[in-house]
């Protein structure tokens, strides 16, 4: 059987803007898709949404999306990645 | 006969190595993990060695060339040991990999002290140590270009071939500098222009792939999709 190597914060918070950017350019977020995607727990969704929306990163109107910093972090946080892809150091 | 050159060269290596120390420090910066922390450090220790030999150049003082080097080596030690560690991001990885962070800087401290409390017992001790510790960084550097091939074999990515190829001729570098060390007549010429040569090639690899990848990324989550083609 495969193992799943374990996500720390970081990685999932990367992994649900990620998402929640995807998403946004369609009609609606759904939350149980994201969640489908992210693999989470529902319950443990609903809590790195509310951590998200704390630290600035998201914000939610009329439908969840990323907020200027949360694009910001976003884009530093793929560049830093890929940098370290490249650099043969794959972020576990 | 070569100095001014070669002037012109350390400081362009020195002034590269500190530009490359900005983007190798963004992965510690974004993840806060102590494994990567050696990749900021080496490449930064890296800058300072390639000053010290430059002011060696200008003011020839004795016993500069011998810190240049020992510097040198504690670099690749810094960075071969983030690459052993970033595959092992367990609990007990961390702290060996604080124990070991602790020990090289200790060890550093420790030789710079003795160099400059005891100069003419530990200069007469690195005249012969200094091949060994040219080997020391040769043997680094040859695991890290094994660590980033295996990588790259790995995700068969087209982007990641870069880096490896960067090391490989930092190795190239590293080791025109052992031959160099061990017999200053034989081949001098030729060690001399192919280790610089093979030096600021490598340089210029690892800035190519920090421009492509903080300042070509696309709108679509940042990463260069020209690259993958």
């Amino acid at each position: 059987m495969k193992r799943i190597a374990r996500r720390d914060k970081l990685k999932i918070y990367g992994d649900l803007l990620s998402i929640l950017n995807e998403e946004t350019g369609k009609d609606k977020v759904v939350l149980t898709r994201v969640q489908v995607r992210l693999n989470v727990p529902f319950d443990r969704l609903k809590t790195y949404i509310t951590e998200l929306g704390g630290l600035g990163l998201i914000e939610d109107e009329n439908s969840l999306k990323l907020t200027e910093k949360g694009k910001q972090y976003l884009k530093e946080y793929e560049s830093v990645l890929d940098f370290m892809k490249r650099m043969g150091l794959a972020y576990q | 006969m070569y100095e001014a050159p070669r002037f012109a060269i350390e400081i362009a290596s020195a002034v590269m190595y500190f530009i490359l120390l900005r983007y190798m420090i963004k992965p510690y910066g974004l993840t806060r993990e102590e494994r990567y922390l050696g990749l900021p450090l080496g490449f930064g220790f890296l800058g300072v060695a390639e000053t010290i030999l430059a002011i060696g150049i200008i003011y020839p003082i004795n016993g500069l060339g011998t810190v240049s080097v020992v510097m040198r080596t504690f670099a690749f030690v810094f960075l071969a040991f983030t690459y052993y560690f970033s595959k092992k991001p367990s609990k007990n990885s961390r702290f060996i990999w604080v124990i070991i962070l602790s020990a090289i800087i200790v060890g550093l401290t420790t030789w710079f002290l003795w160099l400059f409390s005891a100069p003419l017992l530990a200069l007469g001790i690195t005249a012969g140590f200094g091949i060994f510790l040219r080997i020391l960084a040769l043997v680094c550097l040859a695991y890290i270009c094994v660590h980033t091939l295996r990588s790259h074999l790995k995700s068969l990515d087209p982007t990641t071939i870069w880096i490896p190829l960067g090391f490989i001729m930092l190795s190239v570098s590293q080791y025109s500098q052992l031959i160099r060390a061990a017999d200053e007549n034989y081949l001098y010429g030729v060690a001399f222009v192919g280790g610089l040569t093979a030096r600021l090639i490598a340089l210029a690899v690892f800035l190519y792939v920090a421009y492509r990848t903080f300042y070509r990324a696309t709108k679509r989550g940042g990463i260069d999709e020209a690259d993958r083609s």
